[in-house]
C-alpha cells in the first residue's frame, strides 16, 4: 500500500469512526461525537462569556475601578476584613445546603429560609441607618474606623449590611433554584438557568449607572461595594466547562474531552480577546472610555451568554452517583471530618496557602503593557494574542504528556519553572530597565516561553481537582466540594492577613488610588519588583508540597469503579422498592 | 460488562432520568464488591471510606477544630486589624529633625500646619466629626523633611502650611491632592516660599508644586461667584492663565499635574521641566514663553534643554507645540496620547515644530522611546509630522 493510499485509509477510518458513533459512543465511552460538537459550542460560548465578565470586578484590577472609580487600593483588603469573620458563619450554612443538594428536610428548609430573609432584613437595615451615629464621635472605635483608608465608621456599618444582605439574598436563592432546577439540569449547570437574565441585566447597569461620578470617596466605596454586591449575587461562572470535564467516568474520556472539545472551544475566547482591545483601542480615551463598560462589554457578554443558554442542555453530566433521593446524607460535623480526611485537599490547601505570597501584587503584564509600553488596540490584541496562544500547541499533547509524566512531576516542574521565569524578569528589569524596548522584549519571551510550560499543568490542575473530588466521593460518599472550603477557614485568616503586606508596601512607595503613580519610572520599578521577589520565593516553596502527592491514575480508576458500584447498587435497590428517583447515573 | 447492556445505559445518560436505570442489574463488578460492602470497601493504598459512620473521639475533634479555627481567626483580625491601623501622622526621627513621612486623613482635616510633630486630639462630646478634633503640636520636636508621597492621593486637604525649619520636601509629596487648592510656607523658611499658594525653592528658580484646586482658592479670592462661567475670558485670564516667574529655571517634577490651568507661560530662562512636569494637564491649551522685555511667543522657551519622561502627556487639548533649538533631551513618552481621532478628523498636537533641521536634531538631541505623539492609523498608531526647521510664531 503507498503512503498515499495509508492516509486516505487512515482519513477514511477516522471518518468512519466519527460517523458509527456520531451519535452513540464507542464502547468503552460515554460521550458520542456530536456531543463533542455541542461542548466546542457550549462551552465555547460559556467561557466566552466568563472571561468577558472578567473586566467587571471589585477589585483595584478591574479597568472600571482604576480609571473611573479610582478607589484606595488598601480598601479593597480592608472590606475583606470587614466582611471576613461575618463570611465563616454563612458558609456552614452554604456547606450544607449545597452537598445536601438542596435535598433538606422541609422543617430545615423553612428555618433556614426565615435566617435568610432576616439576614436580608437587617442588611438593609444597616445599610439605610446610620450606626454609628450610636456611638461615641470622639471614642476610640469611631475615631479608628474614620482613619481607615478610604473608609469612615458610617461607611463601615453600610459595608457590613451590604455583606448581610449579600449573604441572605444569596443564600436564600441558592436553596430555592438548587432545589427547583438542580434535579433537572444537573449540579453543575443550574445556576445559569436562573443567573442569565439578572446578570445581563447587572452588566448594563453595572456601566451605565454613574455611581463613580460620586466625589466624595468614602460614600464611593460604600455605593460601589453595594452595587458590585448585588452583581455578584448573580454568577455567571464557567460551568459547562466544569459540567464537561465531569463528563465521563472513563478518566481518558475526560482528558480526550478536555484537551479537545474543551481546549478547541476556547478559540471563542481567543478571537474575543483579541477583538476587544482592538475595539477599545478606536475609542478616543482608550482603556479609560466607560464606553466600554456601557457598549463594548455588555454587547458581548449578552451575546455569549445567549448562545450558552441555546446549547447547555446538550452538554451532560456523568458523574456516577446514586439518585439524589438516596444520596448519603451528609451531616455537618461529617462533612467537616470527611474533607479533612482527605489528604490530597491538604496538599493543596497547602500550595494555595504558599500562593498566598502573591496576594495583593499589581498584576505585571498589565503594568507592562499599560504603563510600560502604553499599548492599546492592535498591537495590545497582537501581543496579548501571541503571549496566550503560546500555550495552546503544548496543551493539544496533553494527553502524551500525561502518559509520559506524573502528576507530581508535571507540577513541581510549572512551579519551578514559574520561579525561574519571574527570576529573570526580575534581573531583566533590575539590569536594563533604562531600556524600555529591550527590558519589555526580555519580559515579553519569558512571558511566552511561562505560558508554554503552563498549559499541559493548569489542565493538570484542573484534573487533580476533580480526581480528589472522585476520590471524596469514595471517602465520604458525596464530593463534598462546598465542605472543602473549611480549608479556607485555616487558609483564610492567614492569606487575608499575608495579603496585607504588598498593598501596605505598594502604599509605601506611592501606589493609592491613582494608577498614574505607575508613570514615574522610579516608582513603577519598586511597584513591580519587590511584589515579584515574594512571589517569586513562593513558587519555590509551592513544588515542596507536590513531593508527597501519590494519587496516580491506577487508583482513580479504581476510586471510579468503587463509585460505579455503589451507583449500580443503590439505583437497583431504589427500582426494587418501586421508589420515585432522579439524578442517578452508573456509568 | 455486556456491550449491548451498556450501549442500553449510555443511551440513557441523562441524569435527571430514573429510566437509565431501567435496564440495568448489578453485573458491573469487577472488584468483586459485595453489595453490603459498597460503602465500606477499602482500596489499597488509600484510606478506607468512612460513610454514614461515627468518628472517634467525635467531641474531642470538635473541640480541637473549633478552638483552632477561633484562634486563628482571632489572630488573624488583631494583626490585620493593627495592620489597617492608621496614625493621622507617622514621622520618623532624622539628625537634624524630623520627617513627616505619612499623612492619613480622617477625612475631615482641610487644613495642616507642618511646623512640629503633630498629635491628633478629639473634643469629648462634641459629635460633629467636621470640628470635634484639634492639633498639638510639640515645639521640641521640628519638622525637617517631608517625604515622598507623604500626602498620597489626599482628597480632603485644602491648605498646607509650611514651617520654617521644612528644608526638604520632595516632589512627589503632594501627589495626586485633588482638592489642594494653596501651600503657604513661613517667611522665614530658609530652603522655600510660596507665591500666591505655589510653593517655590526659596530663590524662586525651581517651582515644586502648582496646587491641583488651585483655581479654587483663586476663585474665591478673586470675587468669582460658584456659578462663574468658567470659559468667560476674565476666568480664564484671571484663575486659569499662570506666569512662571522670570527666576524660575526649573519646573519640578509632577509640578503641574492635573491642574485645570488653560494657559501658562514659561520664562525664557527655563532650563528644564523635569519627569511629568505638565502631566495630565487636560486643560492645557496654550504653552507660551515671554522674555524680559514683554515679548511672548507660541512655543516652549528658548534655552530650554531638558524635556524629562512624560513631561506634557495625556494633554489633549494642547493644538500646537514648537521645540526650541536649545533642547538637547527629550524624556520617553513626552508627548504621549496629546493627539487623537474625532469625527475622522485628528485632533490635538497634529505635528510638531521643531527649531533644527533634521541631522542636527538627530545628532544633538537625546530622544527617549515613543517621545512623539501618536495617533490611530488603521489598525496601528502613527506618529506625527515633525516639521525640522520651522520657526516659532510670535
Amino acid at each position: 500500500m503507498s503512503k498515499k493510499e495509508m492516509i486516505i485509509s487512515k482519513v477514511k477510518s477516522v471518518f468512519g469512526e466519527f460517523k458509527e458513533h456520531w451519535s452513540t459512543p464507542a464502547p468503552g465511552k460515554y460521550v458520542p461525537y456530536k456531543e463533542y460538537k455541542d461542548i466546542f459550542i457550549a462551552v465555547g460560548s460559556n467561557y466566552t462569556g466568563a472571561k468577558t465578565l472578567e473586566y467587571i470586578g471589585f477589585n483595584a484590577l478591574c479597568y472600571l475601578m482604576m480609571y473611573h472609580y479610582k478607589l484606595p487600593y488598601l480598601t479593597y483588603a480592608i472590606i475583606g476584613l470587614i466582611n471576613m469573620p461575618l463570611g465563616y458563619i454563612w458558609s456552614l450554612i452554604w456547606w450544607y445546603v449545597c452537598d445536601n443538594l438542596a435535598n433538606l428536610p422541609k422543617k430545615t428548609e423553612y428555618k433556614l429560609y426565615a435566617v435568610y430573609l432576616s439576614l436580608m432584613a437587617i442588611g438593609l437595615g444597616l445599610i439605610i441607618g446610620d450606626i454609628s451615629s450610636l456611638f461615641n464621635q470622639t471614642g476610640a472605635f469611631v475615631t479608628y474606623m474614620n482613619g481607615l483608608e478610604g473608609l469612615n465608621a458610617n461607611s463601615v456599618f453600610k459595608i457590613l449590611g451590604t455583606h448581610i444582605l449579600h449573604s441572605g439574598w444569596v443564600g436564600a436563592r441558592n436553596i430555592f433554584w438548587r432545589k427547583v432546577l438542580l434535579p433537572k439540569f444537573g449540579r453543575y449547570k443550574y445556576g445559569l438557568y436562573c443567573d442569565f437574565i439578572p446578570k445581563c441585566v447587572m452588566v448594563i447597569l453595572i456601566g451605565w449607572l454613574p455611581v463613580y461620578e460620586i466625589t466624595d470617596v468614602v460614600t464611593r466605596v460604600w455605593v460601589a461595594n453595594l452595587l458590585f454586591a448585588v452583581y455578584n449575587v448573580f454568577g455567571f461562572g464557567n460551568c459547562l466547562e466544569t459540567c464537561a470535564m465531569n463528563i465521563s467516568p472513563n478518566v481518558d474520556e475526560r482528558i480526550i474531552v478536555r484537551t479537545y472539545p474543551i481546549k478547541f472551544s476556547h478559540t471563542f475566547n481567543s478571537i474575543i480577546a483579541f477583538l476587544i482591545p482592538i475595539i477599545i483601542g478606536t475609542l478616543r480615551y482608550e482603556w479609560a472610555d466607560i464606553n466600554v463598560f456601557r457598549f463594548v462589554i455588555p454587547v458581548i457578554f449578552i451575546t455569549f451568554a445567549s448562545l450558552t443558554m441555546v446549547f447547555a442542555g446538550r452538554v451532560t453530566e456523568r458523574i456516577p452517583q446514586p439518585p439524589i433521593e438516596k444520596k448519603v446524607h451528609i451531616k455537618f460535623w461529617d462533612g467537616l471530618f470527611g474533607v479533612l480526611h482527605n489528604k490530597y485537599r491538604w496538599i493543596q490547601t497547602i500550595v494555595y496557602l504558599l500562593d498566598s505570597l502573591g496576594n495583593g501584587m499589581l498584576g505585571f503584564t498589565t503594568i507592562l503593557y499599560l504603563y510600560t509600553f502604553r499599548l492599546s488596540g492592535l498591537s495590545y490584541a497582537l501581543i496579548v494574542g501571541i503571549i496566550s496562544f503560546a500555550g495552546t500547541p503544548p496543551d493539544l499533547f496533553t494527553p502524551y504528556f500525561i502518559k509520559r509524566f506524573s502528576y507530581k512531576q508535571i507540577m513541581i516542574f510549572y512551579q519551578l519553572v514559574r520561579a525561574l521565569g519571574n527570576g529573570i524578569i526580575i534581573l531583566a528589569i533590575l539590569f536594563c530597565g533604562e531600556n524600555l524596548v529591550l527590558c519589555g522584549t526580555l519580559c515579553c519571551v519569558m512571558l511566552f516561553l511561562m505560558e508554554i510550560t503552563k498549559t499541559v499543568p493548569t489542565s493538570v490542575g484542573h484534573d487533580m481537582n476533580v480526581r480528589v473530588n472522585d476520590y471524596q466521593m469514595y471517602l465520604s460518599g458525596e464530593r463534598l466540594e462546598s465542605f472543602s472550603g473549611i480549608f479556607g477557614w485555616f487558609t483564610g485568616p492567614i492569606t487575608s492577613f499575608i495579603g496585607l503586606i504588598i498593598p501596605l508596601l505598594l502604599l509605601e512607595y506611592g501606589f493609592n488610588s491613582n494608577w498614574d503613580v505607575l508613570f514615574i519610572d522610579e516608582s513603577r520599578m519598586k511597584i513591580i519588583l519587590v511584589p515579584m521577589i515574594i512571589d517569586v520565593v513562593g513558587f519555590v516553596l509551592m513544588a515542596i508540597p507536590y513531593f508527597f502527592w501519590d494519587y496516580d491514575t491506577k487508583k482513580q480508576n479504581l476510586v471510579m469503579e468503587v463509585l460505579k458500584r455503589r451507583a449500580e447498587v443503590t439505583a437497583h435497590k431504589a427500582e426494587e422498592a418501586g421508589e420515585k428517583s432522579h439524578g442517578a447515573f452508573i456509568g | 460488562m455486556d456491550e449491548n447492556k451498556k450501549e442500553n445505559v449510555i443511551e440513557e445518560q441523562n441524569p435527571v432520568s430514573a429510566q437509565s436505570v431501567e435496564e440495568v442489574t448489578p453485573v458491573h463488578n469487577p472488584l468483586n464488591i459485595a453489595e453490603d460492602e459498597i460503602w465500606t470497601y477499602k482500596i489499597d493504598g488509600l484510606a478506607a471510606p468512612h460513610v454514614n459512620k461515627p468518628y472517634k473521639y467525635k467531641l474531642l475533634k470538635q473541640i480541637v477544630f473549633v478552638v483552632v479555627i477561633v484562634v486563628a481567626i482571632a489572630l488573624a483580625l488583631y494583626f490585620s486589624v493593627q495592620a489597617v491601623r492608621k496614625e493621622t501622622f507617622d514621622y520618623k526621627a532624622k539628625e537634624e529633625g524630623y520627617e513627616l513621612s505619612k499623612f492619613s486623613n480622617t477625612g475631615y482635616v482641610t487644613e495642616l500646619n507642618v511646623e512640629y510633630v503633630t498629635e491628633l486630639k478629639y473634643q469629648e462630646g462634641n459629635p460633629d466629626p467636621n470640628t470635634n478634633f484639634y492639633f498639638v503640636e510639640d515645639e521640641t520636636k521640628p519638622i525637617t523633611s517631608i517625604r515622598e508621597y507623604a500626602f498620597n492621593c489626599d482628597e480632603k486637604l485644602k491648605v498646607v502650611y509650611i514651617g520654617a525649619k521644612v528644608t526638604s520636601i520632595d516632589g512627589k509629596s503632594f501627589y495626586s491632592c485633588n482638592a489642594l487648592e494653596r501651600i503657604e510656607v513661613a517667611e522665614d523658611n530658609p530652603a522655600y516660599c510660596d507665591v500666591d499658594g505655589v510653593l517655590y525653592n526659596k530663590d524662586m528658580t525651581e517651582i515644586i508644586c502648582f496646587p491641583i484646586k488651585r483655581s479654587q482658592y483663586l476663585q474665591s479670592k478673586l470675587g468669582f461667584g460658584e456659578d462663574v462661567d468658567k470659559q468667560s475670558e476674565a476666568y480664564v485670564n484671571d484663575v486659569l492663565t499662570y506666569k512662571i516667574p522670570a527666576s524660575v529655571t526649573k519646573v519640578g517634577k509632577l509640578c503641574f499635574n492635573y491642574t485645570d490651568l488653560v494657559n501658562v507661560y514659561l520664562p525664557e530662562g527655563l532650563k528644564s521641566i523635569e519627569t511629568l512636569g505638565f502631566f495630565r494637564a487636560t486643560a492645557l491649551k496654550n504653552v507660551y514663553s515671554y522674555k524680559a522685555d514683554g515679548s511672548v511667543y507660541y512655543s516652549l522657551p528658548e534655552g530650554l534643554e531638558y524635556l524629562g519622561s512624560d513631561s506634557f502627556s495625556y494633554n489633549q487639548s494642547m493644538d500646537y507645540l514648537y521645540i526650541p533649538s536649545s533642547v538637547n533631551y527629550i524624556g520617553h513618552h513626552a508627548f504621549w496620547d496629546c493627539v487623537y481621532k474625532e469625527d475622522n478628523q485628528i485632533k490635538g498636537i497634529t505635528e510638531i515644530n521643531v527649531a533644527l533641521n533634521k541631522d542636527s536634531f538627530k545628532k544633538g538631541v537625546d530622544t527617549g522611546d515613543q517621545w512623539k505623539p501618536k495617533y490611530d492609523y488603521l489598525l496601528f498608531k502613527k506618529a506625527v509630522k515633525i516639521n525640522y526647521g520651522a520657526s516659532r510664531k510670535a
